[in-house]
């Protein structure tokens, strides 16, 4: 949208209007035809007038985009808040080591499966270590109407801003609080505790005293240190070293501090603080011990399980268990104790005991899928069954743990159904990946990374996964690949009338009610399925309505057909709204730009609407769709199958990127993370439709380097420009046209065609012209590029016969001249002639009895005539052109934000630098051509042909003389008379002549007067006819105006 | 250039299609170890490397290096290019499976692809072309395939063990191909079928057709198999006779069986002793293949389970659209596709049996492949 301003220094209204259009038309030619221009009026005491700003403010917020289609395609996520999860051992060791960074931010675009590679802007392309959804640190406000904000409610995100109060890590969850909050109390010191170093939330604005931080360090000890050091001691086998080392070093820190306390630092708060977080380690620690379980490794799931878990569920219903869990253990009552100080952080303990069992209960499902995995469908129920009872088992023992709550039991016939759902995409996957989530991988991750840090990330994704189902796998490593499957197990006799009756309904001379029932039940069933899981669900989450629910499924069936209808009705109506909402939007802007602006933006608008819409239409329908067959699926089903949604909040947790970008990294400039589709990895060649932009004062070089921007990615690569002939041919360019588009081709990693490419030749913010070199749109991709750009071969003859002759020069081999063959060459005279074959030796090219090597390159050429010796031969052909395989990515975010990224630099800029004059090549400049006379030979008639001319034609043979002809010898002896007579004539010559120049003179005069005149004349005509011509046209439009005032009325 | 890339390690030789095509479609370089490794004839099997070669052929750029024993190979995909070329299939397997992956990766080649396979038409290890081309094509149309340039001809039959058949396959390129909602099988409502000869008498086809009729006039009257008598040029190099059915139910399903007798290929005899195997009687054929016909609509599903696996990998390589699916039993084969598609595309089905008809429900996200090398216009 365009903005004109001192529009009020026109004081004519028509010449206002006139610059008004002109400067529309103008706009639209540069940007887009129907792009919004507004137009202030001007200033009124110095300001725009309030309503206009106002209008103009409410325009910039309806303006309506063409969807991306490269960010509807592609998931990504602006970073809210970055971290530096690398160990501190390893910063310590090395400073500048690899780093682990974890981003938390909102996902967009589209979903995000597990699995993609992501790309971050300024840094590279990484693969994601792992993704946990997260509870949205900044959920919509609730529809309760509020009448003021209060400082407890403010909602408030914006990216790198800390995001309020409330910080999510995979171990801890930390709130923030303000310091006049804090006091002594062991309260606030736990949440005080809390608070998160990497973001600065120091309480310690004021000096706290000694005393001060002595007391509140021992309040929060509950283990001697020798007891942490050994609990850390266990943790330091851990599997994820990063924990273990902080544990260790947080003991340490606990330690130091409280022999360092004498001597206080403002520091001191911080690491009682730590300590704190080293309790709850070590806390946690014992809970795994007591609960009996001995690879810690585990338990690293267990911790990070409880998080998610802890984080998806809603913490109402979690607080009310917690309340029912009261004094059950010993260290669940001590847990409770945590719950009474600190809200959020006893949750993630309590958490992680239900989550225990729970992997427990994944493990054990492994097991038996071990057992159940070769076996085919039909084993299913007996599995099934024996599942059942390793789920009452299992259900006892959480019985233990949790206390007889009775609704565990009422569920466990419909579990097992659903265990038998799942149980079918185990077969398949061969892995519990529902409770396991990414996590889990992690650990897995990390584990590798401590074994082998260099292979762990070169790894595929799905090897973790396959070595879980190696068993299954591998028996049959090498065997038949064949889609067919013969099952022919021929115990049904298809002549059997009985075994025909089965599938009777199958066929449309059976039932038709019947087979058509038969469909119904089995969607009834799906839709029971769900039904029964909400049970679950809402069993789990402590609800009760399972009995009416049971009473609807009763009813469901019944009213399925009811169901099906509604459904459908369901889903055209929520595409109908959808549209309509998106028709409202736009009529309103229409309208509104119709008052502003008069009626002729709409026109163009109306004419794509009809196919827009349909398509927005179909879109959304699909949506609808979508969502709709998705809507009854589990949460870890649904994330397994359709990854992580729009708008989920978001912490990717991504190794080893190069420190410098922890080190540069800079909250005031955005992070962009964005996936990668498949395919989009891979590097080739690209073809783009290519146009300098019209406010670029230069046109482009091929082989300069260019810095594209292309999806996610920015890179320094060197185009080479083409155009396209007539048959196909692409043809080298050495500059781009001035307005045309032409085609340029580029190495670097492939986006899919019809994606957007915006090229800057530098990225320095102070640019005197227009920063955008060219936009483009790529049209394909290759792996091999085909540009060719012409050659010219130049020969000389060697030897010439009659109508053949010898050329060298030309070739520099006879292999050259093998691959030529047959192509058409040219004398500079305009003979047209061929390339035959590599001349033979004995020929004209005969060294050997000079003793040399006989000379290679020699080739034999026909013409249409015989050539001349001094006649130059041109051979004429095509040469492919190499595109450089070159392309730099822009790494802007590891280096200091303030400094210019600088890439190659362009030849141009090399020689100014190294003040080195531009090359000339001698050959090439321009000369004065000297040509001499031609001596040409005298004409030879061949004796043969000359016997048949008649005689007048034949060349007489005169003799020669030495001695100049009597004629030419002899002198004029003039008389007295005739002396007069000649000079008569010469003077009578002379008069006449003089008469003649006389005349001419005079001619001239007159022709330039009658010029004068007539131009005069003229004048007065065109005028006159001007202004017969306005009047003409003012009647015409008086006449238009008369006619359409009429049909207005 | 080669140290940078990183190879996708699988072992063994199963599935060696599906990984092919899965790395080719998704871009990624794979590389094959242990192929045989322990077994008297270790390494690739001729129609493993033909099926290369064939990749080779109608791609760009693509990279296929196998180590001398054959044991162990690279490849790095490159872009699909498509146009006019001819391969030999060679006479280990048969045309069915090159065509199985070829179809996929002609969908989203850079131009259409029109291509003359020669080698083996019909056997009993692989589906025949009379298959492909009542039902293989079809079921592409569903998922968006234009109809125009989608086309199979049989120029000759050849049955093993020596081959001489020939066909061209056309087919288009897509954009992209389009979500499915495709649960409903409905009724079966006509067979046909076709039954071949080659360099046999025609009494066989027609003992065949009228062995099948038996079993099938009890359930269905319309009923209607041709006959395909193909002599001399046509007939190939080997004698042998087959029959192929398909069933078309009420909502545009295909199920579909086919067989093929002949006499076995000197690798597999050399085990038999016997000079002359003895061949099925066209009676017996006839027979057994209705009997498997009704076994495969008795499974129920929208497509039968050969097709199983190609259902799959269609819906996995759809737009992000949920794609939702019927099929009968599982089959291994089908299973082994998910499993790679969960591998190379990160598309997990969900999956659920229907109890009530002995059938399974799948639904899937796509995973928004879109064919990268066409060309914009």
């Amino acid at each position: 949208m365009g903005v004109l301003t001192h529009l009020d220094k026109f004081k004519d209204v028509k010449k206002l209007k006139k610059t008004k259009k002109w400067l529309k038309d103008r706009f639209w030619a540069e940007i887009s035809h129907g792009a919004k221009l507004f137009y202030l009026s001007g200033l009124i005491n110095g300001k725009y007038a309030k309503r206009e700003i106002h209008n103009l403010a409410r325009f910039i917020s309806v303006m309506k985009f063409q969807p991306l289609s490269w960010r509807s395609s592609h998931p990504y996520i602006l970073v809210d808040r970055f971290e530096d999860v690398t160990p501190p051992e390893r910063v310590r060791m090395n400073n500048k080591c690899d780093r682990n960074i974890t981003v938390f931010g909102y996902l967009r675009g589209c979903n995000l499966k597990r699995g993609t590679k992501v790309h971050i802007a300024g840094v590279g392309d990484y693969s994601i270590a792992g993704v946990t959804g997260l509870a949205d640190p900044c959920p919509l406000p609730s529809a309760a109407k509020k009448k003021g904000l209060r400082e407890k409610e403010k909602l408030f995100y914006a990216p790198m801003s800390g995001l309020g109060d409330l910080l999510y890590d995979p171990d801890a969850v930390y709130i923030n609080i303000n310091d006049h909050f804090v006091q002594f109390s062991k309260v606030d010191d736990a949440n005080g505790a809390t608070t998160h170093k990497g973001l600065g939330f120091y309480f310690s604005d004021k000096d706290p005293d000694v005393g001060e931080a002595l007391v509140k360090s021992l309040q929060n000890t509950k283990y001697t240190i020798n007891e942490k050091l050994e609990k850390s001691f266990i943790n330091l086998f851990s599997r994820k070293p990063n924990i273990s080392s902080e544990d260790q070093s947080n003991a340490n820190h606990s330690k130091e501090a409280l022999e360092e306390i004498p001597n206080t630092e403002p520091s001191t708060q911080y690491q009682s603080g730590e300590e704190i977080e080293a309790d709850g380690l070590c806390g946690e620690g014992v809970d795994g011990d007591l609960d009996g379980s001995k690879s810690t490794g585990q338990d690293e799931g267990v911790q990070e399980d409880a998080l998610t878990r802890s984080e998806s569920s809603d913490s109402d219903e979690e607080n009310s268990k917690a309340v029912e869990k009261q004094g059950r253990h010993k260290d669940q009552l001590k847990e409770h104790i945590q719950f009474q100080d600190g809200r959020l952080r006893r949750k993630v303990i309590f958490g992680n005991d239900i989550n225990h069992t729970e992997l427990k209960d994944s493990d054990e499902e492994d097991g038996s899928d071990g057992n159940t995995g070769d076996q085919d469908d039909d084993d299913d129920q007996s599995s099934s069954g024996s599942e059942f009872s390793e789920e009452d088992r299992e259900d006892q023992k959480k019985d233990d743990d949790m206390g007889n709550i009775s609704m565990w039991k009422q569920s466990l016939a419909e579990r097992t159904i659903l265990r038998q759902n799942t149980n079918l995409m185990h077969l398949v996957y061969g892995k519990t990946t529902s409770t396991a989530t990414t996590s889990n991988n992690e650990a897995q991750d990390s584990s590798d990374d401590e074994e082998s840090e260099d292979d762990a990330f070169f790894k595929p994704k799905g090897e973790g996964s396959k070595k879980l189902r190696d068993g299954l796998v591998d028996g049959n490593v090498n065997s038949n690949d064949c889609s067919k499957y013969i099952n022919y197990a021929k115990d049904k006799n298809w002549k059997k009338e009985e075994v025909c009756k089965s599938i009777r309904d199958r066929f449309v001379t059976g039932d038709w009610s019947k087979a058509a029932r038969g469909n119904e039940v089995a969607d009834a069933n799906s839709e029971d399925d769900d039904v029964v899981y909400g049970d679950f669900e809402d069993l789990e989450t402590g609800d009760k309505h399972d009995g009416q629910d049971a009473d609807d499924t009763g009813n469901r069936a019944v009213h399925n057909e009811d169901d099906l209808a509604t459904e459908e009705r369901r889903l055209k109506k929520l595409a109908l709204r959808a549209k309509f909402d998106a028709q409202y939007d736009k009529s309103e802007i229409s309208e509104e730009s119709d008052e502003k602006e008069g009626p002729k933006f709409h026109r163009g608008e109306a004419n794509d609407s009809g196919h827009y819409e349909k398509m927005k239409e179909d879109i959304e329908i699909r949506k609808q769709m979508n969502i709709a067959e998705l809507n009854d699926l589990d949460e870890a089903t649904r994330l397994e199958i359709e990854g992580f949604r729009t708008g989920t909040y978001l912490r990717l947790a991504i190794y080893d990127v190069p420190f410098e970008m922890v080190e540069y990294f800079d909250p005031c400039h955005p992070v962009l993370v964005g996936g990668i589709a498949i395919g989009e990895e891979n590097v080739g060649y690209m073809q783009a439709r290519f146009k300098r932009h019209r406010w670029h004062n230069k046109v482009l070089k091929t082989r300069d380097p260019i810095i594209v921007s292309i999806g996610w990615r920015r890179y320094q690569t060197i185009p080479v420009y083409a155009l396209e002939d007539r048959n196909g041919r692409h043809r080298m360019l050495k500059y781009t046209p001035e307005h045309m588009h032409c085609l340029a081709m580029f190495w670097g990693p492939l986006v899919p065609p019809e994606t957007g490419v915006v090229v800057v030749q530098n990225l320095s913010n102070n640019q005197a012209g227009f920063r955008i070199t060219a936009t483009a749109t790529v049209l394909q991709f290759n792996h091999g590029a085909h540009i060719v750009k012409k050659i010219k071969l130049v020969g000389y003859p060697s030897k010439i016969f009659k109508k053949t002759a010898l050329i060298k020069d030309m070739f520099t081999s006879d292999l050259e001249i093998a691959r030529f063959e047959g192509a058409a060459i040219r004398t500079v005279s305009g003979i047209r002639g061929q390339v035959k074959k590599a001349a033979k030796e004995e020929i004209g090219n005969q060294p050997k009895k000079k003793g040399g090597q006989p000379r290679e390159g020699i080739a034999r050429c026909t013409f249409e005539d015989k050539i001349l010796m001094s006649d130059i031969v041109f051979l004429r052909a095509w040469t492919q052109v190499e595109v450089p395989c070159f392309y730099n990515p822009l790494t802007t975010a590891l280096q200091p934000r303030d400094k210019t990224w600088q890439g190659m630099k362009t030849v141009a800029q090399l020689r100014r630098e190294h003040n080195l004059p531009v090359p000339v090549n001698k050959d090439s400049l321009y000369k004065p051509i000297e040509r001499k006379p031609r001596k040409f030979n005298p004409l030879v008639i061949p004796k043969s042909l000359q016997k048949d001319l008649p005689f007048a034609s034949k060349p007489k043979d005169i003799p020669s003389r030495k001695r100049p002809s009597l004629d030419q010898r002899r002198r004029v002896v003039m008389d007295a008379h005739e002396r007069k007579v000649h000079s008569l004539l010469q003077q009578l010559h002379l008069i006449r002549k003089k008469k003649i120049e006389k005349r001419k003179l005079k001619e001239e005069q007159n022709r330039k007067k009658h010029e004068e005149k007539k131009a005069k004349e003229e004048n007065v005509l065109r005028k006159r006819r001007r202004e017969e011509r306005q009047e003409r046209y003012r009647e015409q439009d008086k006449l238009k105006k008369k006619i359409r005032r009429k049909v207005e009325a | 250039m080669e140290d940078n890339v990183r190879y996708k390690r699988l072992k063994g030789s199963s599935n060696l299609r599906l990984r092919l095509v899965l790395a080719t479609l998704s871009g990624t370089p794979i590389l094959v170890h242990d192929i045989r490794a322990d077994e008297t004839f270790p390494g690739l099997r001729p129609h493993e490397v033909s099926l290369l070669r064939l990749i080779e052929k109608v791609s760009d750029d693509c990279l296929v290096q196998i180590n001398p024993t054959g044991t162990k190979f690279k490849y790095k995909p490159g872009i699909m290019m498509g146009g006019r070329c001819e391969h030999d299939c060679g006479l280990s397997r048969s045309i069915g499976y090159f065509l199985e992956p070829l179809i996929l990766l002609a969908l989203f080649a850079k131009k259409p692809l029109s291509i003359k396979l020669t080698g083996i038409t019909n056997d009993s290890k692989d589906p025949s072309v009379d298959t492909f081309r009542s039902t293989t094509l079809p079921m592409l149309k569903r998922f968006g395939a234009p109809s125009e340039g989608l086309n199979l001809k049989i120029e000759s039959r050849g049955v093993p063990p020596r081959g001489g058949g020939a066909i061209v396959l056309t087919m288009p390129i897509v954009k992209n191909l389009e979500a499915v909602n495709w649960i409903d099988e409905g009724m079966v409502k006509r067979i046909r079928g076709i039954a071949f000869s080659t360099k046999v008498s025609s009494q066989f086809e027609n003992t065949m057709i009228h062995a099948a009729r038996g079993i099938f006039n009890r359930l269905l009257p319309d009923v209607y198999i041709i006959s395909d008598h193909k002599t001399a040029a046509q007939a190939g190099e080997s004698p042998g006779y087959g029959i192929s059915l398909v069933a078309e139910t009420t909502s545009g399903c295909f199920i579909s069986v086919d067989t093929a007798i002949s006499y076995l290929r000197k690798e597999e005899s050399s085990e038999i002793e016997d000079e002359r195997q003895e061949l099925t009687p066209p009676g017996d054929v006839g027979e057994q293949i209705a009997s498997a016909l009704l076994e495969e609509i008795d499974q129920g599903g929208v497509v039968d389970s050969t097709h199983q696996g190609l259902l799959f990998l269609l819906c996995a390589l759809c737009p992000r659209d949920v794609s939702k699916i019927r099929v009968g039993k599982l089959s291994p084969y089908g299973m082994e596709t998910l499993r790679h598609i969960a591998d190379f595309l990160h598309v997990k089905f969900h999956i659920k049996p229907d109890p009530s008809t002995g059938t399974v429900i799948l639904k899937c996200l796509g995973c928004g492949m879109k064919n990268l090398s066409r060309k914009l216009s």
